[in-house]
């Protein structure tokens, strides 16, 4: 897949219907390349692209936002959006009384959560201008493997469109080359002249736009890694300097019946038994996130952190006490005891 | 009781070699109360770890009561430990952040036995020693007297038919002494607990039925 960036074309006319003729000339002439799939004109706002668009609406008196996305009628079969119910807008939708629009799935929950999203009239500055939804699709990630969908609308794109747009999209076979790109670029200049035209690979700008997502990921997991770390090899320290200045009482219970397992098992419980109040003083400061909604985020989300924090704090506590537990099992009764 | 046959104890480094033990031979008779006696470093306190099969012989074997000992195992070891020796210490070994009578109960945690039951033996060992009135306190709200009638109480609350003594009398002063002593001696006048004392008090060791003696690891008398 290709985004193809055109700027400065020199149409020779200003008219919107004109320049549409000129556009779609344009269009058919690419497509009957081999090699080129499909070819579709949208808005700046082309995946994993930097540019967004939004636009805002009402439905049933309620104002909603959402992702705004301009584009023709071939852009479903170019970037390979799978419906889950209705349809894509076609030419026949040139002659509704209303515009044709496409919403994705995170859109239709929010504003239908029943699924009935099909035929439903949303409305833009009032009751002149309602739009009707004729399909859903499903969501896809225009910002990124790691990042979450979001509400999004596809608007059919009008004559007015072809004047200020400057992005179309190409679906080109697997197999093509380097050469084949040159080729495309030299048709394209002949044929919008004056034009300036930049083709980007959609494989590429994904990469980036992961990179971009991982980058603050990655660095906050070293910044945790290496303080998760710094708390281990804490604890670690502390529960050995423990069992030194514990040794004498170790040497008498080994002396009075412990075994060396009782020991072990003595200094893990105490461990996780201080572990298990700590935990407890944190939750009451976690829980408080979700009960005041402070970032937003679902209930499920901060008990699935909170549960998993949990576990990976008994498992590090666990391994820290293991070692130390093992050494303190082997102090040695005789010496201990006699020990100053 | 206790019998010990041939035992030699030989500590190893790289370089040096030891002789702390060499051969010993002693029968401890039930209900015998028998004292140690030695100068420093004669191998006196490594003999009673080895009887309280806190540590092993090099050499000979350690028989209590019809049990061979050298084919315990460590855990088989604790238990036995558990079951029928107690100790008591010079420096009593007193756990600081324990209330007395946690203190006291201690061996019991490592037998099987209900809450109640710990506390009910711990406060009648308690009260054979005269503690009752300080269930609740302390270590270190004690005098040293007291922490050694706790670690007496500590070393019987699990009933053990022998109690092995490292030096009980030796920081306390001679009226403290002597009334650690008379404890000792009642326990095992009428309660029939065979003790082996380890002291360097001639006159606490006079008291006892029989004085052994111990010269650069060997027997003398």
């Amino acid at each position: 897949m290709w985004s193809i960036n055109f700027s400065n074309h020199q149409a020779g006319t200003s008219r919107a219907d004109s320049l549409m003729l000129i556009l779609k000339g344009v269009k058919s002439q690419l497509t009957a390349m081999p090699g080129v799939r499909g070819v579709a004109y949208m808005g700046y706002n082309t995946p994993y692209s930097n540019s967004m668009n939004g636009t805002g609406f009402e439905y049933d008196g309620k104002k909603y936002t959402s992702m705004d996305y301009q584009t023709d009628d071939d852009l479903r079969q170019v970037l390979q959006l799978e419906m889950v119910k209705g349809r894509w807008y076609s030419e026949q939708d040139a002659a509704g009384k209303r515009r044709a629009v496409v919403i994705n799935e995170s859109l239709e929950e929010q504003i239908f959560p029943l699924g009935d999203a099909l035929g439903k009239e949303l409305k833009w500055g009032g009751e002149q201008d309602s739009r009707v939804i004729v399909g859903v699709v499903k969501d896809i990630k225009h910002e990124g493997d790691y990042s979450t969908p979001k509400p999004g609308i596809y608007q059919r794109a009008d004559t007015g469109f072809y004047g200020w747009t400057g992005m179309m999209l190409v679906r080109v076979d697997p197999s093509v080359d380097a050469g084949f790109e040159s080729r495309v670029h030299d048709r394209l200049t002949s044929l919008m002249k004056g034009a300036t035209i930049e083709i980007g690979r959609l494989p590429d700008q994904l990469a980036r736009k992961n990179r971009e997502m991982a980058i603050p990921l990655v660095t906050a997991g070293v910044v945790a890694a290496f303080l998760v770390i710094n708390v281990a090899l804490g604890l670690f320290g502390v529960l050995w300097y423990n069992i030194n200045r514990r040794r004498q009482e170790i040497g008498l219970r080994r002396a009075i019946g412990a075994t060396a397992g009782d020991v072990s098992k003595q200094i893990l419980g105490e461990t996780l038994v201080l572990t298990t109040i700590a935990v407890l003083l944190a939750l009451f400061f976690a829980v408080q996130f979700p009960l005041l909604h402070v970032f937003g985020m679902l209930p499920g989300i901060y008990v699935t952190g909170m549960l998993l924090a949990v576990l990976f704090i008994y498992v590090l506590v666990f391994l820290c006490a293991l070692y130390p537990g093992r050494e303190a099992a082997a102090i040695y009764p005789a010496v201990a005891l006699h020990e100053d | 009781m206790i019998q010990l046959q041939n035992i030699e104890k030989v500590y190893r480094t790289d370089t040096v070699e030891t002789q702390a033990l060499s051969q010993i031979n002693l029968d401890v008779a039930p209900g015998e109360f028998l004292s140690i006696m030695g100068p420093s470093g004669c191998g006196k306190s490594t003999l009673l770890n080895i009887m309280g099969l806190l540590d092993a012989p090099s050499r000979g074997e350690v028989r209590i009561g019809n049990e061979t000992t050298k084919k315990l195992n460590d855990k088989d070891l604790a238990h036995f430990r558990n079951r029928h020796i107690g100790f008591i210490f010079q420096s009593y070994h007193l756990i600081n952040d324990l209330r007395v009578l946690d203190n006291v109960e201690l061996p019991l945690l490592y037998r099987k036995g209900s809450a109640g039951d710990r506390k009910r033996l711990s406060t009648e060992a308690l009260t054979k020693v005269g503690l009752s009135n300080r269930l609740k306190h302390f270590p270190t709200q004690l005098s040293g007297g007291q922490k050694q009638r706790v670690a007496i109480a500590r070393a019987i609350v699990g009933k053990p038919s022998i109690i092995l003594a490292d030096e009980p009398t030796g920081n306390l002063d001679s009226a403290m002494g002597n009334e650690v002593m008379d404890i000792l001696l009642h326990l095992n006048k009428n309660e029939g607990t065979t003790i082996v004392m380890v002291t360097h008090d001639e006159q606490m060791a006079r008291r006892t039925h029989r004085l052994v003696r111990l010269f650069d690891g060997a027997q003398v008398q």
